[in-house]
Order: C-alpha cells, then sequence, then structure tokens
C-alpha cells in the first residue's frame, strides 16, 4: 500500500542503484558489449523530425484501476464498470485519444469514484489514508482537508493542484461537511468529485518552451506519458519529484528515472499492456467455443490460453532479453492443467504441503512441431470462430497483429457453401483452394492463406491435430519467397521477415504516444527501428530508447483550428 | 549443469512424451532447465506414465529406472469415468414383482410385517401421506421395528433386528459377469456379451428387483446414476495405466489400477475431461497390479489376485474383491469400456446402502444378500461372507503421474 | 397549477434539507402517460427487485429454447411463460463450481445462486437480494420481505454473518405486518430531501469552474471530446436536481382488503391458493412504496397431491422414467404445475396497475434452482432466468446460452443494474467479473 506522503523524500537509494547498475554493468545492465551507445542521452532530435500535437488519452480501465491501487491500497474494490475501448489504427492506445465519455459511462465514474471515496474515509482505512485528524469529526476542517486534498490531488491529477483548484476543493469538502455534519463524509465527497474530474480521467498534456510553432511537454506531461508508457499507471512519487526539480528536462535525469522505471517489477505491467493491446487480446472477453465441439474449452482456458502467452513474452522479452524474433520459435512456456488436456502434455500441480501452483514452466521438445507463439492457443483459438479452424482469419492476423499490414476486408456477399463443405473438401486447404479459385477472391486470399493453412494442425481450440476429416494436413507454404512446410517453419519465415520488428517499432511507439506518429515524426520512428535491429532486437532496450529519446516529449502547442487528424 | 536424482526430481514434471504424437521408443530426448539448472538425457521408454531410462550421468537411482531390456515398453494411462453395479435388467425377471421402490410402499411392508392388518395399514399410510403430526407418529412406528433386549435400537444399523421383508430375486439366467468358481449351476448366469456361461454375479439377483438398481448395459441404474453424479467432482479418482511392447497389438500387457490425489476433472457439460494429469496417492491401499493380455481390442486380465481400492464414505470406504476378473474393451478415441468383477465382502456392501434412502428396504437388502451371498464361508457359524458381483467401469485418457514429493505415512503409531 | 408552483418556492427555500409538509391529493395527473414517470420531474418510480428461488429444475431437454438471442421460442416446460416471453431473459448451460468441495444435495445449488459460493461455515457474505436492498431499500419502511410458499420460515436471504432472514409462511401473518396498524400513508409523509444529494449539488457546483479549466489545454478536437464529458456531467446534475424533488405520490397505493388463506402446508392446493394471497399482498405492498426488494422461497421437494404417498422430490428418486415419454410423468407434473404457480404470481403482479403500466413493469425478478437435473443432483446445464425489465433498466426477451459459465454471472449483472458498485461477485471458480453486457441497458 502506498503511503501519501507528505515530504520530499531524499534519493539516496537511487545514487547507489545507478553506480551499483554501472559496475556491474559489463554483466547484467547491457548484456552485449558491442550494443552500440544509443542509450546515451542527448538533447538532438533526428534530423528532419518535426513534431506533431500531443494525444489526449481518457484513462484505460487498467490505468484507473493502478491508480487506485498505488493511491489507496489494493483492498479499495472499485465497483463499478468501464465503457468499452476503441481500437484505431490497430491500437486500443490510439482509440483512448479518440474517446470522450457517455452519460452511461459518465455514470459509473460517477459512482465508482463515490464508492472509491467512501473506502477512502472508512473507519477502518482513514488512520492509514489521511494523515491528519480534524479538529471535530462533526464538522469541517479546512487545514485537514487541503493537507490530504493537495496531496492525494498531485497524485490524481499527475502534477501539483493550482491554488485555485485547491480553494475549489478545499470548500466543496468544506460546504459538503457542513450540510452533513461531518468531516469525512464532506471530505469523501470532494475525493470524489477529484475522482471524477476530467483532470484526473485525461491525460492533457502541458506544452512549454514553445518557440517556432514547435515545443516540448512540460515536466509533469513528461513524467505521464514515461509512466503511461512503462508502468501502465500514473507517475509515482519519486516521478513526480524529479518533475518538479526539472530534472526530466536533462537527459541525464531522464535516464535515470527510466533506469530506475525499466529496473522495477512494474515495468511488467506495462510490458502485459502493450502486448495485450497488440495481439488483440481484449477479444478475448468475447470468445466463445461450441462446447460440443471443443468441450474442453471454456472461459477459464480463455483466460488461461491469455495468461500462457503473456507470461512467455515476459519470461522471454523482458527477463531474458531475448531477441524479440524469438517470439516465434520459443519452446518455452507456461502451462495450468486445463491447458495442459487441449495441449494433451502432462501438467502436474507438485507442490510440496499441498500448495497450489497452477502455473507450470513447459518447454515442447526439439522435434515437436510446436513452439512460438503461433502454436498458442491464444492465436489458434482467439482467431477462429466457435466451431472450426480458420486458415484465413488466422492469416490475416498474422498479417495485420505481427506484421502491420492491412488486409481488405471480404466483400458483403461471400458465399460460404463451399467453405463449409467438408465432404468433398476434406481440408481447409482443398476448401480455400476450391474457394480461391473464383479471381475475385483469389486477391485477397493469396495474403491470407498461404501463412493461415501452415496453422491448421491447431483446431479452433488450439489442439494440435495430423488429420482433418481423415486426410492428413498439409501445413507448407510460402512467405514472401520463403519456404515452409509446418507452423514452426513459418515462426522461423516470420523470424525472418523485416515486417515483423518494423511492425513492434511502429506499435511500441504509436502505444507509447496514444497515437500514430506524423510524417514529420518518422526520421525518429526509423531511428528507432536501426537501433533495434543493431542491438539484437532487445525489447527493453526498445523500450528504453523510446523513453529517453528527445522526440518523444516534442511537440507543438494545441492549436484552436487543430482539426482531428486524419484517419 | 547438473545431473542426478536430485535433476530427476526437479525435472520430471518438465518431461512429457505426447501421445498424440506417438514419438517412437527409442527417441532420444534431452530435459533441461528447471530450478536446479539440471540436464538430463535419456530414451523414450513409456508414453503416458511419466518414467524414464535416465541415461549416462545419472547415478543410484535404481528406483526410478526401468530395466533397459531389448524390448522398450509403452504405456497409457487413463481416469475412471464412471463406476457402478452392472446389472440387466429385464421385463419378467422378477416374477414376484418388483419390490417397493417408495418409501410409502416399503412402509406399508414394513406395517405388515409388524403384525398391522391390511386395513389397518391402508389407514396408517393414509395418515401418513397427510404428513404433519399423523407422518411423524408413522414414522415412529417404522423406526422402532427395530428392538434388542426390549431397546428401541436403529434398524439401519441393526439390521437383524428387524424382520426380514423377504425382498424378491431376479430370476433370469442372462446377466453381466464372471465365472468366478468355474463351474455352472443354478444360479448362475450366461453373460451376454461374452456367452460365458456360470457367470457369478449374486449381488445382482439381490438388489435388481429392487426399481432403482434396474439397468442396462446402455442405461445406468438411478442409483448408479445418482450416486456417480453425486461423487465424481469430489472423490479421489480411480486410474488405470497399460503397459506392454506394443498396446495397439494383441499380446501380454501388466495393468495397474491406483487412486488419484486429485478428483475426475470435467468439462462444463459434466462429462469427463480427456488429458488432465493425475497424481498417484501413495497409499499402499490402493496399488494394484496384474498381468493382463490384449486380444482382438480388448484387454483381460490374466491373473485373478484380489483387489483394494479406497472409495468414499458413501459408497463404502474400500472396494475389496478376491478373485478378481477385469475384461475392458479399448475402443476408438482411446477410451476403455468393461467389466470388473470378483467376491465382495457384502457387509461392506451393506454399509454402502445403508445411509441411503434411495436403495430401497435397507434390512430387507441385507437379508437378501445375506441370503445370495455365495463365497467366503466364516469358519464358525459357515455364514457366506462375500457375495459375487460385476461392476461396470469406463475410463478416458490421462497423464498419470508419480510424484517423488510424496511419501506415504501409516498412521500407526509406533 | 398555481399550488405546484408554491410548492416548488417552498421547497427551493428549504434547501437546506429540512422538513418540507405539503399534503398532495392522491392524482393520477401526475403520472406521465405511460405511468411510469412523475410528469413534472421525470423522475421514473423506483425500481423494484425479487427473487424466485424454486427448487428442483426441470427435465433436460424439455425447457431450453430452440435459438439464442432474441425471438427465440419456449421448450415445452416454460410455455406457460409466454405471454412474458417479451420481457424475460432465459439462461441455459450455467454451471454452480464446486471446486472439489462434495455437493450437499439441494443446499450447495442455492448457496452458490444466493451467496455466489460455497461457505465454509456458519458465516457467510451478503445474499444478491440483500447487496441490492443496501442500495435501493434504504428508504422504504422494508428493507426487505421475504415470503416461503411451502409453509416453513426457512429463506436464503441474509446480511453478512450467519443469521437469515426468516420467510413469512402465512398471507394472513404478512398482511398484519405490512398493513396492520402501523401502516401508514405513504402519500401523507413528510418529505426530507437527501442531505447528501444536497451536499453533492454544492460539491459539483463548486469545482465546475475549475474543471472547465483543461478546456485551455486543448485543440479543437480534444475538445469536442470534452464536450461529451461535460455534457454527460450535467446529465448527473439534472439527476441530482430531481431527487431532491419531493417524490411523487403513489395512486397506485390502496389498502387491499384481507382474504381468506388456506393453512401453509405443502399441498399443491394450498401452495397455489396461499402464492396467489402473497402476490396480491406483495403488489400492493411495492405500490404502496413499503419496500423495493422481495424474496419468494418456493422448495417444494415436499410438494404432494392430496391422497398421494410420494412428494415431489421422492419422486424425482424413485420415480422411473418412463420409456415412451422419456421422462418422469409426476416429476414433469409437478415442474409444469411450480411454473404454473409462477406464472400466476407474476400476472398478480401485473395486473396492479400504475397508471397506464403495472407494478410487474418496474420489477426484476431473478429466478434461480438448486439442481439441473433434480433425479442426479446435477449442478450444471442449470437454468437462469430474469423476468421483468425494471423499468427499462435490463434488455430482455433473450435467450443467452452460457456454456458452462458459472451462474453467478447473472447475479453480478442484475446487481450492476440496479446501481450497486461492484465489479466483481462469487468465490473460487464461481466468482466472475463478467456481467451478462448483452441484457444491461
Amino acid at each position: 500500500m502506498k503511503k501519501v506522503s507528505m515530504r520530499v523524500k531524499k534519493q539516496p537509494l537511487l545514487k547507489a542503484a545507478s553506480v551499483g547498475c554501472v559496475v556491474a554493468a559489463l554483466a547484467a545492465c547491457s548484456p552485449a558489449s558491442d550494443a552500440p551507445a544509443a542509450a546515451k542521452p542527448t538533447a538532438q532530435a533526428a534530423a528532419g523530425f518535426e513534431p506533431a500535437p500531443a494525444a489526449v488519452p481518457r484513462l484505460t480501465p487498467a490505468q484507473y484501476r493502478a491508480t487506485v491501487a498505488d493511491i489507496f491500497g489494493p483492498t479499495i474494490d472499485l465497483g463499478g464498470r468501464f465503457e468499452p475501448d476503441m481500437r484505431i489504427d490497430g491500437l486500443l492506445a490510439i482509440g483512448s485519444s479518440g474517446v470522450g465519455v457517455t452519460s452511461a459511462g459518465m455514470e459509473q465514474y460517477d459512482a465508482m469514484a463515490d464508492a472509491i471515496a467512501a473506502q477512502v474515509v472508512d473507519k477502518k482505512n482513514r488512520a492509514m489514508l489521511i494523515p491528519c485528524k480534524p479538529a471535530s469529526d462533526k464538522a469541517p476542517d479546512d487545514a485537514c482537508a487541503k493537507a490530504f486534498l493537495s496531496n492525494v490531488g498531485r497524485l490524481l491529477f499527475r502534477r501539483p493542484m493550482t491554488n485555485p483548484e485547491v480553494t475549489a476543493y478545499v470548500g466543496a469538502a468544506h460546504a459538503a461537511g457542513t450540510k452533513l455534519n461531518n468531516f469525512y463524509d464532506g471530505l469523501a465527497m470532494s475525493l470524489s468529485a477529484m475522482l471524477s474530474s476530467p483532470q484526473f480521467l485525461f491525460r492533457a498534456p502541458q506544452v512549454t518552451k514553445v518557440a517556432n510553432g514547435q515545443g516540448v511537454l512540460d515536466g509533469y506531461s513528461k513524467a505521464s506519458q514515461l509512466s503511461f508508457f512503462l508502468w501502465n499507471a500514473g507517475p509515482d512519487v519519486q516521478l513526480l519529484n524529479a518533475a518538479q526539480k526539472g530534472e526530466l528536462d536533462t537527459p541525464k535525469g531522464l535516464e535515470r528515472q527510466v533506469e530506475r522505471m525499466m529496473a522495477s517489477h512494474r515495468v511488467e505491467a506495462g510490458v502485459r499492456a502493450f502486448f495485450s493491446d497488440m495481439f488483440h487480446f481484449e477479444d478475448f472477453e468475447a470468445l466463445r467455443k461450441d462446447n460440443l465441439i471443443y468441450p474442453m474449452f471454456s472461459r477459464r482456458e480463455a483466460m488461461d490460453a491469455q495468461e500462457q502467452t503473456l507470461r512467455t513474452l515476459v519470461d522471454l522479452l523482458i527477463t531474458n532479453r531475448a531477441d524479440y524474433r524469438d517470439i516465434f520459435t520459443t519452446k518455452k512456456t507456461f502451462l495450468t492443467s486445463s491447458l495442459g488436456a487441449i495441449y494433451r502434455v502432462p501438467v502436474v500441480n507438485d507442490r510440496p504441503n499441498g500448495a497450489i501452483d497452477p502455473w507450470q514452466t513447459f518447454e515442447f521438445a526439439p522435434e515437436d512441431p510446436r513452439g512460438g507463439i503461433l502454436s498458442h492457443a491464444s492465436f489458434s483459438a482467439l482467431h477462429s470462430p466457435a466451431n472450426r479452424s480458420s486458415a484465413t482469419i488466422r492469416g490475416k492476423a498474422i498479417r495485420e497483429v505481427f506484421l502491420c499490414q492491412k488486409v481488405p476486408a471480404p466483400p458483403g456477399n461471400v458465399d460460404f457453401t463451399l467453405v463449409n463443405d467438408t465432404t468433398v473438401y476434406k481440408t481447409a486447404r482443398a476448401r480455400l483452394t476450391a474457394h480461391s479459385k473464383e479471381p475475385m477472391c483469389a486477391g485477397c486470399h493469396k495474403i491470407t492463406d498461404p501463412m493461415g493453412l501452415a496453422l491448421e494442425n491447431f483446431d479452433g481450440s488450439g489442439a494440435y491435430r495430423t488429420e482433418e476429416n481423415g486426410e492428413p494436413i498439409d501445413a507448407s507454404g510460402t512467405l514472401d519467397g520463403k519456404k515452409f512446410n509446418n507452423s514452426y517453419e513459418l515462426g522461423l519465415a516470420l523470424h525472418d521477415n523485416t515486417s515483423a520488428t518494423a511492425c513492434l517499432v511502429d506499435r511500441l511507439s504509436s502505444y507509447a504516444l496514444g497515437r500514430k506518429p506524423a510524417k514529420g515524426e518518422t526520421p525518429w520512428v526509423e531511428k528507432l527501428k536501426a537501433d533495434f535491429a543493431a542491438g539484437g532486437y532487445v525489447v527493453p532496450d526498445l523500450m528504453k530508447r523510446i523513453a529517453t529519446s528527445p522526440e518523444f516529449y516534442r511537440t507543438v502547442p494545441p492549436a484552436a483550428t487543430q482539426t482531428a487528424s486524419a484517419e | 549443469m547438473k545431473g542426478g536424482l536430485e535433476c530427476y526430481t526437479h525435472l520430471y514434471k518438465y518431461w512429457y512424451i505426447s501421445t498424440g504424437l506417438r514419438l517412437p521408443r527409442g527417441t532420444p530426448v534431452i530435459g533441461q532447465g528447471g530450478e536446479a539448472g539440471c540436464r538430463v538425457e535419456g530414451v523414450i521408454v513409456e508414453a503416458r506414465t511419466l518414467r524414464w531410462i535416465l541415461g549416462a550421468g545419472v547415478a543410484g537411482v535404481s528406483l526410478f529406472i526401468q530395466a533397459a531390456s531389448a524390448n522398450a515398453l509403452e504405456s497409457r494411462s487413463y481416469v475412471v469415468s464412471y463406476f457402478s453395479q452392472q446389472l440387466n435388467s429385464r421385463d419378467g425377471d422378477c416374477p414376484g414383482g418388483v419390490n417397493p421402490d417408495d418409501q410409502a410402499g416399503q412402509y406399508a411392508v414394513i406395517l405388515q410385517g409388524l403384525g398391522y392388518k391390511p386395513d389397518e395399514v391402508k389407514a396408517m399410510m393414509a395418515e401418513w401421506a397427510k404428513g404433519g403430526d399423523g407422518e411423524d407418529r408413522i414414522n415412529a412406528i417404522v423406526n422402532a421395528r427395530a428392538i434388542i433386549d426390549g431397546q428401541q435400537v436403529n434398524a439401519y444399523t441393526h439390521p437383524e433386528a428387524t424382520k426380514d421383508p423377504g425382498l424378491k430375486f431376479v430370476t433370469s439366467k442372462v446377466g453381466y459377469g464372471f465365472n468366478l468358481d468355474g463351474k455352472d449351476g443354478e444360479v448362475s448366469f450366461t453373460d451376454p456379451q461374452t456367452g460365458e456361461k456360470g457367470v457369478d454375479n449374486m449381488l445382482s439377483r439381490a438388489i435388481g428387483c429392487n426399481q432403482n438398481f434396474r439397468g442396462s448395459w446402455d442405461a445406468p441404474s438411478a442409483y448408479g446414476e445418482w450416486i456417480w453424479v453425486q461423487l465424481k467432482d469430489s472423490q479421489p479418482a480411480w486410474l488405470i495405466t497399460i503397459t506392454g511392447e506394443d498396446i495397439d497389438k494383441d499380446g501380454p500387457v501388466t495393468i495397474r489400477l491406483t487412486r488419484a490425489l486429485e478428483y475426475l476433472k470435467s468439462n462444463l457439460d459434466g462429462s469427463p475431461r480427456h488429458f488432465m494429469t493425475y497424481r498417484i496417492d501413495p497409499d499402499p491401499r490402493s496399488h494394484n497390479e496384474f498381468k493382463a493380455e490384449i486380444k482382438d481390442g480388448e484387454l483381460k486380465i490374466t491373473e485373478h489376485k484380489p483387489l483394494s481400492l479406497l472409495w468414499n464414505a458413501l459408497s463404502s470406504p474400500v472396494l475389496n474383491l478376491k478373485n478378481t476378473h477385469l475384461r475392458l474393451k479399448m475402443l476408438k478415441g482411446d477410451t476403455l469400456d468393461g467389466l470388473v468383477g470378483g467376491y465382495q465382502p457384502w457387509t461392506e456392501i451393506y454399509f454402502a446402502f445403508s445411509h441411503n434412502g434411495i436403495v430401497g428396504d435397507r434390512p430387507g437388502l441385507y437379508y437378501a444378500m445375506k441370503k445370495a451371498a455365495d463365497a467366503d464361508p466364516d469358519p464358525k457359524t459357515g455364514m457366506n461372507m462375500s457375495i459375487s458381483t460385476a461392476y461396470r467401469l469406463t475410463a478416458v485418457p490421462a497423464f498419470v503421474v508419480e510424484s517423488p514429493h510424496l511419501r506415504y505415512q501409516s498412521a500407526e503409531v509406533k | 397549477m398555481t399550488k405546484l408552483q408554491n410548492r416548488r418556492n417552498i421547497l427551493k427555500g428549504m434547501i437546506g434539507g429540512t422538513a418540507v409538509t405539503v399534503g398532495l391529493p392522491f392524482l393520477d395527473v401526475f403520472l406521465n402517460a405511460n405511468g411510469t414517470a412523475i410528469a413534472q420531474t421525470g423522475a421514473a418510480l423506483p425500481t423494484v427487485f425479487g427473487t424466485w428461488l424454486q427448487y428442483l429444475g426441470f427435465n433436460p431437454g424439455r425447457w431450453i429454447p430452440d435459438r439464442a438471442g432474441k425471438g427465440y421460442n419456449n421448450n415445452i416446460e416454460l410455455k406457460v411463460f409466454d405471454p412474458f416471453k417479451e420481457r424475460m431473459n432465459i439462461v441455459s448451460g450455467a454451471n454452480y463450481f464446486l471446486d472439489g468441495r462434495p455437493v450437499e444435495t439441494h443446499r450447495t445449488g442455492a448457496q452458490i445462486a444466493t451467496l455466489g459460493g460455497i461457505p465454509t461455515g456458519r458465516d457467510s457474505g451478503p445474499s444478491v437480494d440483500s447487496i441490492i436492498a443496501d442500495s435501493i431499500g434504504t428508504r422504504t419502511r422494508f428493507r426487505s420481505i421475504e415470503v416461503s410458499l411451502m409453509g416453513d420460515r426457512r429463506s436464503y436471504s441474509k446480511r453478512a454473518g450467519a443469521a437469515v432472514n426468516p420467510s413469512e409462511p402465512s398471507p394472513d401473518a404478512l398482511y398484519k405486518r405490512i398493513f396492520g396498524p402501523e401502516f401508514q400513508d405513504p402519500n401523507a409523509g413528510e418529505f426530507t430531501p437527501d442531505a447528501k444529494v444536497v451536499a453533492k449539488r454544492s460539491v459539483l457546483s463548486a469545482v465546475a469552474d475549475q474543471r472547465h479549466a483543461i478546456m485551455g489545454q486543448l485543440g479543437a478536437s480534444d475538445r469536442a471530446r470534452l464536450d461529451e464529458y461535460f455534457t454527460s456531467v450535467r446529465q448527473i446534475e439534472n439527476q441530482l436536481a430531481m431527487k431532491l424533488e419531493k417524490p411523487a405520490p403513489l395512486p397506485a397505493c390502496h389498502v387491499p382488503g384481507a382474504k381468506q388463506e388456506a393453512q401453509p402446508g405443502e399441498e399443491v392446493a394450498q401452495v397455489s391458493t396461499n402464492t396467489k394471497l402473497f402476490a396480491d399482498l406483495l403488489a400492493n405492498a411495492v405500490a404502496c412504496g413499503q419496500t423495493r426488494v422481495f424474496n419468494v422461497f418456493m422448495d417444494a421437494q415436499g410438494a404432494r397431491k392430496p391422497g398421494s404417498t410420494n412428494g415431489w422430490h421422492g419422486y424425482t428418486h424413485e420415480e422411473p422414467i418412463d420409456e415412451k415419454l422419456g421422462y418422469q410423468k409426476e416429476v414433469t407434473w409437478f415442474i409444469l404445475w411450480a411454473n404454473q404457480v409462477c406464472a400466476e404470481f407474476l400476472t398478480t403482479l401485473q395486473n396492479q396497475k400504475e397508471g397506464a403500466g403495472s407494478v410487474l413493469d418496474r420489477t426484476l425478478i431473478l429466478w434461480q434452482t438448486d439442481h439441473g437435473y433434480a433425479r442426479t443432483h446435477t449442478m450444471d446445464n442449470l437454468p437462469v432466468i430474469t423476468i421483468g425489465n425494471a423499468g427499462g433498466r435490463f434488455k430482455t426477451g433473450m435467450h443467452i446460452p452460457f456454456s458452462g459459465d458459472p451462474a453467478t454471472r447473472m447475479g453480478l449483472t442484475v446487481m450492476q443494474g440496479f446501481g450497486v458498485s461492484m465489479s466483481t461477485w462469487g468465490s473460487l471458480s464461481n466468482q466472475t467479473q463478467k456481467p451478462v453486457t448483452e441484457i444491461l441497458a
């Protein structure tokens, strides 16, 4: 539980950490001794770089929850529900910058705010969360209200409150406290108003040092952008203090904070949030399988499948700092026993004393054709309809999710009878080949099916099979000229495909900005791609480069005549 | 990187052999990783029980090594997905009529047995049907029917203190089971599946005229279904492992029947889930191994030793069979379906029935089984203490694991 | 009309929350054309939540509707509910999860349905209805009313802890309790505006300017998004303003005459008679603003037909399945009878008119059971039914296959729909964070 601190902390620990990091640099901090000096902090933007207006994202449900847990502790129950997110340009993070708040959504925010505030002032929490006591419980106390609200406000608004703001919220607590003859009820009402205010729900950046129509995010806006990128949460006290002291405005100060945040276990939440977004994992919410055909696949397995892939990614890319491209080939993963039933492998819960540890590490044998993220149920089951596999949907997903390539939508009048005829065309390959004989259809299917058919060994639930309707499955094909005979070899082909790594950089930079980079920002993205390749495709290094690059914080001030970015 | 027993115990859970892929025996495999940073090499020995030969570099693990014979073995494991008495109820197999299945019918018989005249009984049952005080009064009379030395006792725990209601027996000659004594006789059956004569299944004669026990191969009895559905999600599951050179071919095999620590895992529609993983309970009371033979897709055990499996409190604490016989058809989709039978102590069966209102007149069943019992005469009284029986058993594919972490500790006080 | 203007002025002058004493006549004119809202203020009649816990489920294959989604057709055993089809949602394929615990027949299912999980002792959390009553039942005379149709006092309505809210088995006794000497005319009461609402309004107005200051940091397109936000805030402010108006009179409220009850018991005729009386009493209690939550407990395991020696539960285990019909005849008779009893209960609520609408129009009833198939005590393939849309707070007319999801999803959905701030409900495998969004309006 995070105590709401009144004092500005001294940071000796941080200094020692950086020293320790330098000393251990050869072993742990930068594994590749020939890694380029890309992490060197610099104030120079890439040549030809032109900044663009900053995004104003609305807090996502995960970010809202993280903020409440950070400030008030994990025992606070949110209640309520959130409006669905919107996906724009391939990311929910970009969609967050396009949504407002509907009245139904506002009702929920209001109800949640009331519920949270009530718990904060509750007898069992107030001693921990409110650092002062009022002169009387039954009447307002402006001094104590000011102490509490200005501190919490700084964390909620992600910057110090302005004096008029403090006056307004303390005044609100006073008015309510008077009417209710209760200090805590009045305080809760003001806190609730904070929690449903736009200053909390929206991340509106402040631009400074404007010259020639260009500027830079101010320290607090930098802190927000950085913190939501790396930790998917609001800036913590240390980061706010660094912003306050102007440390984020210097390359060294910025780098110090970035390193602190990258070394923290909280970066896992940020990584999970990013990959969940990039891989469309929110679709798991609505995923339904026909239980007559796939009795082993229920909502629990859907959630487990998602978690399997996220654990695999975190372990591979963050803990082990592996090459990003290894996601297409890695044999090591994590399983529960229900996933074991789908993959047909034993998964034993075998801690002594009967303690339950449902997640076990698992490694597919070298001769097992399974391996890589495409063999995970999170891919094959997510990208299939309820009752069968789908090479086309999976091929489309590979193009759009992993390669950032657009596949045109199918025409409205597609005739599916051929695709569903399993008597004549026993395998999906046979059916799709027949369907694609139509010249109108062949064009798009050529883009999707060859890859999707390589995954036909995985049925709609992610289970491995070698035949369909009695006929052996042929999982061979080509990708951009590279031949493969099965899904693992498709993984190898994707491993070597340059679009895959470029796509990751595009997605990550867009995710971090909350918008697609504008044309003028391309030089920055190109530099990120070059450094990513030169450095061995290590994702934490890419994250650090983005977070420490000056371009990340350059922007233009909002104009009255600013129009919405073109779709 | 280390090897050795320590590594084995860390690593076994990271290893597997995927039966869906049918990797051939003798395929070299390498396992590495695990908490202790181990690396072990070996060859695939068994498919679905996690035991394997450990290669060079591992010492002193005789507990877990399987002798590397020229004929390396394959094994497949299953979890039991249904178990209940198997009857072959047919119209007309109870010439005296089916025994009253409902409580009211049983009570009427009991009251007559206590000496009440028919019209008295009718009036009392009408009173009972009204509920309330009348029902309580009749219940009290029925419950007081067991008297020892002038004291009322619980009729269900002291069945011999009640009057034998003379439940009817099944008289038909066609029924499922095994010929346990090698003889044919008046009360034997002919098995409709195997055609075997002299089949001994006296339990089915004793209980088969009670409605809730009546069932057939395709239609489970009300009792069987009821008790299985009630317990399958909580009682520890039973496990089967078949080991042999090539289980897809005819030939000799061994079959192990053990008990799991986990309960049977089901799909969301209640059907048994395939390919879940179960750990063998190290308790030695549930470890059984029989030599068997596979012929024409059916497995039959060739030695008829006793069988013992811990069960549950509602059925019986232990399933004890002597002169065990077992036959299992190995079906498409790799499931098992068959029969296990033998001589079972009938008082242990009564224990299960005694606290179960669904079975019918419970003391009546006690008397019925006592009459029908056909083995193990008590040396003093000469009364047969075991009864021949046959249970239907089905099983679905599973992974079965022996865990070196688990040690069995006897509860004996030393 | 002049009288009304004076009332408004008086109320405005007393915004500090002191009592307002203005008596108003019973006049239908205060309802809008549909009888669903109060003409001047636009505030809707208060929503009502009910539960119906009916034991012994249905026969497999005879109750699941023919298709998923809207426009389903009822199967045989639910045909009696056809008049209410558009206002019902039927869930099939729900599960009660045991997590390895042995099933206490007829008890565990009811526990999971009402409490969200299997308690490990006598203490447990609050039941669904109790959670909703904490949200909507704090300003009525009775927080909730529990009745039992079978003549006993059992119920599953409880607050956190060990004590259960006992059911009333006698319509006579319930009549005296509600409409006896302590009954007060709801239309003659004094109105005290909720001080919390007054306080909240003052808070929102105090911070409005500072909230609006964000616009200065935004470009045109982002300002448009925040415009939507501020419009939504104004909606909330309007709702608060409405809460400060005196609640509408209840023109549909009248004290019912006492009727002869049958002896509370388990014979089907007694149960049918008394259920009708309970329905009438509850409808009037709601119309008179006495409660907004009621619970109906129908553990009809002992239900019997006159002269019969066996009851419903006995038949579920003792009656053989009829070879020609494919189901147990007597058991099925009882299923159809129980559903008929429920349908008649709903009809009574529907006949309690309020303007052009009825009590049923502003009610949602959550129907649950203890086992999917009573004969073998299954805990899967369960039905969960909602009847009524609580004044439009829920969408209805759908068959929703759960495909094995925990039944608690519906409990969570219903709680959220009634405004409870709750994002997760239930324990262990019965825990869910997924409401049935298809039915939340």
